[in-house]
């Protein structure tokens, strides 16, 4: 295998607009989009709640969180696939091996890293900031925005982590996904795929994609957050 | 801007089995100016904080309390008109401008009539020309005329001043003094606290002093002036 050969002609690929490669993008990209935003609000909220609330059960709860958050994927996967099967509790949703089950699949994988990386954000946060947003009038779901405005550095880490753990994962989506070509196959799952076949240029490819897409997010993040001041009270 | 009473009844502060405070009964309404003493950890940021509805007491009620949650989820909380500022006040990533705007933007008014409001509260405290600086340039003393110029513009029924002329010169309290005493003019109550007497403690004519978990107050007390610099409760 010549290395320097490979990435030409991954390069080459690229450029040729070959479909089946940005189909494969496309297929990555919009499930692990779909994925991350449908948990995003719920996983703020809960967040918020164990950083700022004080209720019975608060720390087991975050305790839970921090524990899921090194399941292995393909373990996730397999309670998926157990569920979603046709002898499974699930099995009349006939979900398995569509793009949903892995919409599932990595909403579950990125539950847990989202709460508890965001709870670390709001746990650090200055409790001032809450009370100030409320004590000059802002109701309470415009207080939240305010904070949030306010540690939107660790928010947007906790939220890239996540991306980057599921746009990257293997197991859950080859799990309940199959890896079936324009429906189901994404970019890890098409690398193992075509390594195992010897096909090292698509992999590669692939792989270059998913570094420039994630160096853009990271760019269109950073855009996003602002010129950064340190605090000095 | 509407003038209320606060009135809390039978309220207390428990940490496990240490009481900070117990407060059978508390009233004061509007024009009123009350100076709250008391030691270093006795409860004044507290009872201010509870009086302005941030903290719940473990005993008791405020007469304030009684938006329910699904009211605060929807509604801004500006009808409370209940300001309480920070002994170190706390000021949000942005200009000078933005921070003292932010308060105005609950308020229903346009972005021009909120930015001409804003710089007239500025120029009070001697801070219009640092309008768009941002933030983080600005030193303790200043913040504290920021936060005074963004509460001041929201016009609110109750200031509670929580050690807010803590850093200031003696220029930047008497600047803080002209808009209390505007706020007082216009039917505010004022409840501040300060270890040292300045011009601020001396707009005051009541005194609450809290000390081995109870509330003293000590009514109609006039602060006379001692010598130039000093006042004391006469």
């Amino acid at each position: 295998m010549n290395i320097w050969q490979t990435t030409q002609d991954a390069v080459q690929l690229l450029f040729s607009g070959d479909m089946a490669l940005w189909g494969i993008v496309g297929v990555s990209f919009s499930v692990s989009l779909l994925a991350i935003t449908l948990v995003l609000v719920p996983a703020l909220v809960i967040a918020f709640a164990l950083a700022y609330g004080k209720f019975p059960g608060r720390w087991l709860i975050l305790s839970l969180f921090n524990t899921c958050q090194s399941i292995p994927t393909v373990v996730i996967g397999l309670l998926l696939y157990m569920t979603l099967s046709r002898a499974g509790p699930l099995g009349d949703w006939q979900m398995l091996f569509t793009q949903k089950a892995m919409i599932l699949g990595q909403m579950m994988v990125c539950f847990p890293i989202l709460v508890s990386m965001m709870h670390a954000a709001f746990q650090n946060s200055d409790r001032r900031a809450w009370e100030t947003a409320l004590t000059l009038g802002a109701s309470l779901p415009r207080a939240l925005l305010s904070l949030m405005w306010e540690c939107r550095f660790p928010l947007l880490a906790a939220v890239i982590a996540a991306f980057s753990r599921i746009i990257t994962e293997v197991g859950c989506s080859m799990m309940v996904g199959g890896n079936i070509l324009n429906s189901t196959r994404n970019i890890p799952t098409a690398i193992a795929l075509e390594s195992s076949k010897g096909a090292f240029a698509q992999g590669v490819a692939l792989g270059m994609v998913l570094l420039i897409l994630a160096l853009g997010l990271n760019f269109l993040l950073s855009i996003a957050r602002g010129k950064a001041h340190l605090r000095t009270n | 801007m509407s003038q209320i009473t606060i009135q809390a009844e039978d309220i207390s502060i428990r940490f496990k089995d240490r009481l900070l405070f117990h407060i059978p009964h508390l009233k004061f309404g509007p024009q009123e100016a009350i100076y709250l003493t008391g030691g270093n950890g006795v409860g004044k940021t507290t009872l201010l904080k509870i009086l302005s509805g941030l903290q719940s007491p473990t005993t008791g009620t405020v007469n304030l309390q009684n938006q329910s949650w699904f009211a605060r989820l929807f509604k801004s909380n500006g009808k409370n008109g209940v300001i309480y500022m920070h002994q170190t006040p706390y000021m949000f990533d942005g200009s000078v401008l933005d921070n003292v705007c932010y308060g105005l933007k609950f308020a229903l008014k346009g972005r021009q009539e909120q930015r001409s409001e804003a710089i007239t509260a500025l120029r009070m405290v001697g801070l219009e020309t640092l309008a768009n600086e941002h933030i983080s340039v600005l030193s303790g003393g200043e913040r504290q005329r920021v936060a005074m110029a963004r509460a001041w513009v929201l016009k609110p029924s109750v200031l509670l001043m929580d050690e807010s002329s803590a850093s200031m010169d003696k220029e930047s309290i008497e600047r803080q003094v002209v808009l209390a005493k505007d706020l007082l003019e216009r039917g505010s109550t004022l409840v501040i606290t300060s270890h040292q007497q300045n011009a601020l403690t001396a707009l005051c004519r009541r005194q609450w002093c809290i000390s081995n978990s109870k509330l003293i107050e000590r009514a109609d007390l006039q602060l006379i002036k001692k010598d130039k610099d000093n006042y004391a409760f006469g």
